[in-house]
């Protein structure tokens, strides 16, 4: 038996191991080979690098507490090794690297570039002399292929490096835009009427009826969301995997001719043409954002598609830039829509045209010529602050066009190349350091092959189709409808919501003796204590839980006691409320017997609130319950009279001891006989007398 | 001069050099390259939890044969395959798992049931039964006589063989110390106040002298059959019906109590058990550890067969089938993958430990998704939808509305108990913990 607890005892648990005094940090023999051995990164100890374990000390759950602290330094090494990754990065982005000051780089010229960067990535610089009217082009996800419509009907989608043709269609009627789904197999064409989706070899697979009369059009890519904006005002959503029309919100801004998204956060940006910008989620029949942007038609707007930075909200897609036919360009920063960041007047005439970059290069087309500008000059002010409006910030590139109007700008996701739609066809130009070099194949791929591409839109069906609800401390615009798809739920200005705590639940299981006080006793006390079980809890209080009692006595009651204790709960939250209170009580028959029996109870009640609120604070309760009318009355006022002096006299000395914090007051007063005893002047006396012995 | 460089990607570097190569993979770890990562994450735990649920088909094989309830299981210690059953009706079955074959079947092996079984060295079984005698068989041999008999004076409870040598207790109104070799027990273990019936007794797997037994008048008492006493008896709230020594903490005991719990006592500190593990909605009957510790079965009064996480006390895996009644015997295989449980209606039951592993061959691509959707479940089974997909079981419905019931009157004692205490005078009497309930008093 003995041997058997002798044995238990020399395996400890684990508890009793941590219990123990923490072990030094230096161990002998690691020290002593470390010298000559380095371990590989991946097995070295990172606990130090790891966050403290003091964040849940508070956490009297001894199983609990262990595992957070698991998860958080599981958290913290997995970022310290996330850190280590970007060495992986093996690619370089292009540049253009000045030798002398006095160079710019706007100065070099299209043919210098490609004349310099050699033969095989001179390819990107290409012009396509097409007829047909303006056209807008749109690059897949990947990069790989480009699909290009003109106004007159001429629609292609290529494979740009090896020049593979996949269709080539003349659809003989307007077409306004033109993107791809979520590869190159299926695109969608706005015509004039509708909406129409193509397959890769140009076989008309579906005509939209819902969307009428479209301008433009944009894949929501992790939705698979096709979203639709035209003539008529509304924009549409609909599901490209199971066919249904999500949405549809009538803006109520009338005929819109510019979308852009956010791929970041998935929300639509339209700009309309009283210069109203508004950022639209699927699952809100009301704008999250609406911003008077222009003072005339918004031309163009496009979303910061910037990858190297981080954004807000968790994410990029930080900036927004827009354009009006007013002639001027501005960039938001979308987590403050105060103000812009930056505006400037744009030359020549014709609708400017802007676009992102995946590194934060925005493109603007305007007049006859394209200018590239970079990101930290980009976003801030004007170093000048009294100039905003006119000067444009330093140019990185520029590249003049004669073929008017320019109708759209793509960048080449991974590659640094810019696609400018014209009235003359398609030129794409290079804009060196535009691309983001390293892309991640579990994402897009621009060399995948058949099979890679099959097992991406399963992927991608199977991420997507699924039940799912938000447990998101999201924004308060953000609506739950059950009535909508589940996915496109997911869309919120903060995509980060996903997976974090949900909101306190509103059935709370306070009784009301604990929520009055703390309600007197302000959010400062918190209600962590008074959480009771919902088994616990009396009966009256389990039945409010569960929404089974009958709340309108209890309501009257409590308005009542809102009119005597003189407004209590209307100091912060809008007076408007209070108002609509007011009126509803008036409106109410004064002498209701409920009312009467409740103002019989009140008779022989000193009420704290109404004392308390007369003279500025609300802290101290007394109630004086008596019953007997004749004798009670002079003790009733004698002690109110009491609780009004002990008030003041408590208010005086808080107001001293705050002068005397301040500085006002000195707080010392008269040197008096009894300060012999005080410590510093009894120690001179004590040395005095110690002199006198010595 | 101003120095251009233009990104261009490298195709040798991005695809198969040769057919039938894998495609390179090229990562980035930055997360604005991943848009909408965790809400993507979380859709695919979603889909994990379903698949998980999906595949949960816990149940393998009945092994049929006994003409009456299945009393008792045993496993042999040192093979994957063997294991013996008794029944009720004094029949006797070595089976072989893998093949669903039976090595030995006695129809006869002792008058009345069979209330005890263990296996010996050199694949030899002992068996004890309410008829007052122990045989030794050899199922090796094909033969239906047993190899040895040894003759008691009451009727047996329980079995146990001392691992690796000639050992075996007994249980019946004593414990008593057999050896293999002699007819006539050596010794007696008992307590001197006692007058139990002892229901179970179990050799300690490492200290292999510790012998605990447990009895009808609510007590669990342990042995030291070199010092040949009683060591400490506990008296607890209800008695016990079945009880384990852990195979890798040898201090630990698991105790399957008829108060519906089973409790994990520290035996150094034999005052309250260290964990409570409650379930069951009827008397548990018997429990047995997984050969890796971290785990063991239960089965139950209420028809269903339980497993359970070490130091987890609550919501079990739980396995029940429409014919299967009372589970009398539960046995973890010995390499943790089976459960089997033997109930009132004659069948010895053969379940997955994991309910939804798949059996047979799995590929390493398959594993690794396999592992990758655990852990995303794991991850995110605080989510609401989540954690209630994973968790979610389908009980019967007896089962479901017992608990029901079971709840219900456990809050209403609870409340009880709370207002009786808001109504004496404070500070009277201190709420006691639920762990702290269940021992009366220690002996020594």
């Amino acid at each position: 038996m003995d041997a058997l607890i002798a044995k238990g005892n020399a395996v400890h648990p684990l508890s009793h191991k941590n219990s123990k005094k923490p072990q030094k940090e230096t161990d002998n023999t690691l020290s002593s080979i470390v010298k000559n051995t380095s371990l590989p990164k991946s097995f070295q100890s990172l606990k130090h690098k790891a966050s403290s374990n003091n964040a849940h000390n508070h956490i009297a759950n001894k199983k609990l507490r262990t595992q957070l602290n698991r998860t958080s330094e599981h958290i913290a090494t997995s970022k310290a090794l996330l850190q280590d990754a970007e060495m992986l990065l093996l690619e370089d982005s292009g540049q253009m690297q000045l030798e002398d000051e006095m160079e710019r780089t706007w100065r070099v010229g299209q043919s210098e570039i490609s004349g310099s960067v050699g033969q095989e990535a001179a390819r990107g610089r290409k012009e396509w002399k097409l007829e047909g009217g303006p056209y807008r082009s749109r690059y897949t996800r990947n990069g790989r292929h480009l699909g290009i419509v003109g106004k007159m009907g001429h629609v292609a989608t290529f494979d740009w490096q090896t020049g593979q043709l996949h269709t080539e269609l003349q659809l003989g009627e307007t077409c306004r835009d033109f993107t791809f789904l979520h590869d190159h197999s299926h695109f969608a064409v706005a015509q004039k009427k509708y909406v129409f989706i193509y397959d890769r070899d140009g076989v008309e697979l579906h005509c939209l009826k819902a969307h009428i009369d479209p301008t433009r059009l944009e894949f929501l890519p992790y939705h698979w969301l096709l979203a639709s904006v035209g003539n008529p005002g509304y924009l549409k959503y609909q599901d490209t995997s199971t066919g249904q029309l999500v949405s549809s919100h009538r803006t109520k801004l009338g005929s819109c001719t510019t979308m852009a998204q956010n791929p970041f956060n998935a929300v639509i940006h339209l700009g309309h043409t009283n210069g109203v910008v508004t950022l639209w989620t699927p699952n809100m029949p009301d704008p999250a954002v609406r911003l008077l942007a222009h003072v005339g038609p918004v031309s163009c707007v496009s979303v910061d598609s910037d990858v190297t930075t981080n954004g807000g909200g968790g994410g990029g897609g930080r900036y927004m830039a827009t354009a009006g036919k007013d002639g001027t360009v501005k960039v938001w920063d979308c987590r403050n829509w105060k103000g812009c960041v930056r505006e400037w007047v744009v030359r020549g005439t014709g609708d400017p045209e802007v676009e992102w970059s995946q590194r934060g290069f925005l493109a603007v087309a305007s007049g006859g010529g394209v200018n590239v500008y970079t990101k930290p000059t980009l976003v801030e002010p004007h170093h000048n602050p009294r100039i905003t409006t006119t000067h444009q910030p330093p140019l990185y590139l520029t590249h003049p066009l004669p073929h008017r109007p320019l109708t759209s700008l793509r960048f080449c996701p991974f590659q640094d190349i810019l696609t400018i739609g014209h009235a003359r066809g398609l030129s794409s130009i290079l804009v060196p350091g535009a691309g983001e070099p390293n892309f991640d194949s579990g994402e897009a791929d621009p060399f995948e092959g058949k099979k890679g591409r099959r097992e991406r839109e399963v992927r991608g069906l199977l991420d997507k189709a699924n039940a799912c609800t938000c447990t998101g401390s999201c924004p308060s615009f953000f609506v739950l409808r059950s009535s909508f798809f589940i996915q496109p739920d997911m869309i919120t200005l903060d995509p980060s919501s996903i997976g974090t705590l949900a909101p306190p639940s509103k059935l709370t299981t306070t009784t009301s003796v604990t929520a009055v006080s703390s309600e007197l006793n302000s959010a400062a006390l918190g209600s962590a204590k008074s959480d009771i079980p919902y088994a616990r809890l009396p009966r009256y209080e389990r039945l409010r839980v569960s929404g089974k009692v009958d709340e309108e006595d209890d309501d009257e009651e409590d308005e009542d006691h809102d009119g005597d204790g003189g407004g209590r709960k209307g100091n912060g939250n809008g007076k408007k409320e209070d108002r609509e209170e007011r009126e509803k009580r008036k409106m109410r028959g004064k002498g209701k017997s409920l009312k009467r029996y409740l103002r019989k109870q009140r008779k022989n009640v000193v009420d704290p609130a109404a004392v308390s609120a007369s003279l500025g604070f609300g802290f101290l309760f007394c109630f004086f319950p008596e019953s007997s009318p004749g004798p009670g009355l002079p003790s009733r006022l004698l002690s109110f009279l009491a609780i009004r002096k002990k008030l003041e006299k408590q208010k005086e000395e808080r107001r001293i001891e705050k002068m005397v914090a301040i500085g006002r007051i000195e707080g010392e007063r008269k040197p008096s006989a009894l300060d012999r005893f005080k410590r510093g002047i009894r120690r001179g006396i004590e040395a005095k007398t110690k002199k006198v012995e010595g | 001069m101003v120095k251009i460089s233009v990104l261009q990607h490298d195709p040798s570097r991005h695809l198969a050099t040769r057919p039938g190569d894998p495609t390179p993979i090229s990562r980035n770890l930055n997360p604005n390259m991943h848009p909408f990562a965790r809400a993507r994450e979380r859709t695919r735990a979603v889909n994990a939890a379903k698949l998980d649920r999906l595949f949960a088909r816990p149940f393998v094989d009945a092994l049929e044969g006994h003409v009456d309830a299945v009393e008792v299981l045993a496993k042999q210690p040192d093979s994957l395959s063997t294991v013996a059953s008794g029944s009720w009706d004094g029949g006797l079955i070595v089976h072989n798992l893998p093949q669903r074959s039976r090595i030995l079947h006695v129809p006869q092996a002792h008058k009345g049931k069979v209330s005890g079984l263990c296996f010996a060295e050199n694949s030899r079984l002992l068996s004890c039964g309410v008829d007052r005698n122990v045989k030794l068989w050899n199922f090796d041999s094909q033969n239906d006589e047993p190899v040895n008999v040894f003759p008691g004076k009451a009727a047996f409870n329980s079995i146990d063989h001392q691992r690796s040598s000639q050992l075996f207790a007994t249980a019946s109104n004593l414990v008593q110390i057999w050896d293999e070799t002699k007819s006539a027990p050596i010794s007696n273990l008992t307590l001197p106040t006692s007058t139990e019936t002892v229901s179970s007794v179990r050799f300690n797997l490492s200290e292999t002298s510790i012998l605990a037994s447990i009895g009808s008048d609510r007590s669990f008492t342990l042995y030291d059959i070199r010092t040949g006493k009683a060591e400490r008896r506990v008296i607890m709230q209800m008695r016990s019906n079945a009880l384990a020594w852990s195979p890798t903490l040898p201090t630990s005991l698991l105790l399957a109590s008829e108060d519906h719990n089973l409790y994990t006592f520290d035996i150094r500190h034999l005052n309250a058990p260290n964990q409570i593990y409650k379930a069951h909605v009827a008397a548990v009957m018997s429990c047995d550890w997984s050969p890796t510790g971290t785990e063991f079965v239960s089965g139950g009064w209420d028809r269903t067969v339980r497993i359970w996480q070490t130091g987890q006390g609550h919501s079990p895996e739980v396995y029940h089938t429409k014919r299967m009644q009372r589970v009398t015997s539960t046995l973890f295989t010995t390499d943790a993958r089976f459960v089997l449980s033997g109930s009132d209606d004659g069948n010895v039951r053969i379940w997955k430990a994991k309910a939804s592993e798949r059996l047979g061959i799995v590929t390493a691509r398959e594993r690794a998704a396999i592992e990758y959707r655990q852990s995303l479940v794991d991850r995110w089974k605080m989510d609401k939808e989540v954690g209630r997909i994973a968790r979610q079981r389908h009980l019967p419905k007896p089962v479901y509305t017992a608990g029901k019931l079971k709840n219900t009157m456990l809050e209403a004692r609870r409340v009880k108990e709370e207002r009786r205490r808001k109504h004496t005078r404070a500070g009277e009497s201190k709420p006691t913990a639920e762990r702290k309930k269940v021992v009366i008093t220690e002996q020594s």
